[in-house]
């Protein structure tokens, strides 16, 4: 180990997070080197510095959090787990393997919707309702007499085909990409989305899921199905907000290639923004050359 | 025979802190108010301390404590045991957390100084509430020391700020925080490495 190896080592070497062998090696490295050493205690006088700022909540302020949060969940129907819905999220949370193929002929298995597809909506496809495919035994309860009541959950998978541009598809669709709790079923369903840009409300739901979805993936699906319209005063205004806000690089490289397909004065404010914290190279080199090429200065002040 | 017996009685009352919350956690998805109450005063000191800590700010805060046991009590039907309860709220409310700071950061990049300046005098009176006995000399240094560490914290980045924070005053692993911010042990590291590179840095002449 060498003295910049070593320094990286001790952050994580004051919290005891090093394997005892780089423990071992670091500790040996410290005893020959001074320079080391006076780092390892310069460290741990930030870190003693660090803990006189500890925050802590007075009792006061938890006692009237407790009560607003009373307050707001009384507003609030209790949540009781006991439709299709949450029949679906407990087969996924058990990882039952569930794909949607990607094609122009899209087969969607969304057991989920059951409850909320009435065999009239996709009367004139073939929907089947097959048998029970799934148990899920929710509660146990012996009783003194030596019976026990079992309560079960049985889920029934409807298969739904369609073409991808057949509108209760896409409608199926657009409800699949907000699906809260499944990053799977979201990614699959933007990526399917992406296709048919055409239509406004999907155009909305990428934005929508570029803006908000929690899952990186997802939201680099719907940069790629974005791509035709990044000529779009408002994909250009959120492409511009992803390039400031998003964590993620790999949004940040695509949000950029798109907005240099494009020259737009607007947008100038927003590239110097994010010009003052991006920290990856490509991005930063990306948002300075389309900066030069609007003759606009590459920082606000 | 006994001693078998007796095995089973240790191992049942090391668990049952364990078993009781699973209960509490069952009896809550099932709608019982109550049972939800007794899981919010288990964790809730702990939120707002989280919460202090990574946004040093009381209204926010608030705010915090109110979206992350709201989004519990919306979603607990959906929490399966595959993680710790205690994993499984963290994970949420440093989601929330993060989510404040980004939102602090690009409301930072459109207001002026006077929202900083007024957040500074706000800490510092805060400061000052905290020690009443501390000799003035003292107050001054602690004083100027707790604004240059906020200063310093707004230079992180949200994802750096966090990751110190849940590690330094958490006491969380690396590997949890990962887990939680929704990255690897190794990013978290080097997260972490970054942030007090930068502090210390800011705080060159404190420490
Ligand atoms: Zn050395």
């Amino acid at each position: 180990m060498n003295c910049n190896e070593v320094v990286r080592e001790i952050p994580p070497y004051c919290y005891g997070e090093v394997s005892p062998a780089i423990e071992e090696t670091l500790e040996a490295h410290l005893a020959d080197c001074p320079a080391c050493t006076r780092e390892l205690a310069k460290h741990r006088k930030f870190l003693t510095r660090m803990d006189e700022r500890a925050e802590m909540p007075d009792t006061g302020m938890l006692a009237s959090c407790r009560t607003d949060l009373r307050t707001a969940i009384s507003r609030v129907p209790a949540p009781v787990a006991t439709n299709w819905l949450e029949s679906f999220r407990n087969l996924w949370q058990l990882n039952i393997p569930f794909r949607v193929p990607v094609g122009a002929m899209a087969l969607v298995a969304l057991g989920f919707f059951a409850a909320r597809v009435t065999p009239e909506r996709f009367g004139g496809m073939k929907a089947g309702l097959s048998e029970p495919m799934f148990s899920n035994v929710r509660s146990v309860e012996p009783d003194a007499s030596g019976q026990v009541r079992i309560s079960v959950d049985e889920v029934h998978r409807r298969m739904v085909s369609g073409a991808l541009g057949d509108a209760n598809i896409q409608q199926l669709l657009l409800e699949a990409a907000r699906e809260e709790n499944n990053p799977g079923v979201r990614v699959e369903s933007i990526g399917l989305l992406k296709n048919n840009v055409d239509s406004e409300e999907v155009r909305n739901a990428l934005l929508d899921a570029l803006t908000r979805d929690q899952n990186p993936g997802v939201r680099l699906k719907a940069l790629e199905g974005l791509r035709p319209y990044a000529g779009n005063k408002d994909v250009r205004k959120t492409l511009a907000s992803v390039l400031v806000k998003d964590e993620n690089a790999g949004v940040r490289v695509q949000a950029i290639d798109l907005l240099t397909t494009h020259r737009d004065d607007s947008i100038v404010g927003a590239l110097q923004n994010a010009l003052q914290y991006e920290d990856n190279t490509y991005v930063r080199a990306q948002c300075e050359r389309l900066l030069a090429e609007m003759k606009a200065s590459v920082g606000t002040y | 025979m006994l001693e078998a017996v007796e095995v089973l009685s240790a191992r049942m009352a090391q668990t049952e802190s364990q078993t009781d919350e699973a209960g509490l956690i069952r009896a809550a998805q099932k709608g019982d108010q109550d049972a939800f109450e007794r899981l919010v005063r288990s964790y809730d000191h702990s939120v707002l301390r989280v919460a202090m800590n990574l946004l040093r700010s009381p209204d926010e805060a608030r705010d915090v404590y109110q979206e992350a046991f709201l989004k519990v009590y919306r979603n607990l039907h959906t929490f399966r045991f595959d993680c710790s309860f205690h994993t499984w709220l963290y994970r949420i409310v440093t989601n929330i957390c993060l989510d404040h700071l980004r939102r602090r950061k690009v409301r930072r990049e459109e207001s002026t100084v006077v929202e900083t300046s007024e957040g500074v005098v706000d800490r510092m009176s805060q400061l000052e509430e905290g020690a009443p006995h501390a000799d003035p000399e003292r107050q001054m240094w602690n004083r100027q020391l707790g604004g240059k560490i906020d200063q310093a914290l707004e230079s992180l980045t949200p994802r750096e700020r966090a990751v110190f924070e849940l590690r330094h005053y958490e006491g969380l692993r690396l590997r949890a925080i990962g887990e939680m911010i929704g990255t690897t042990e190794e990013a978290a590291k080097n997260c972490l490495f970054r942030a007090t590179q930068k502090m210390r840095a800011s705080l060159e002449a404190f420490v």
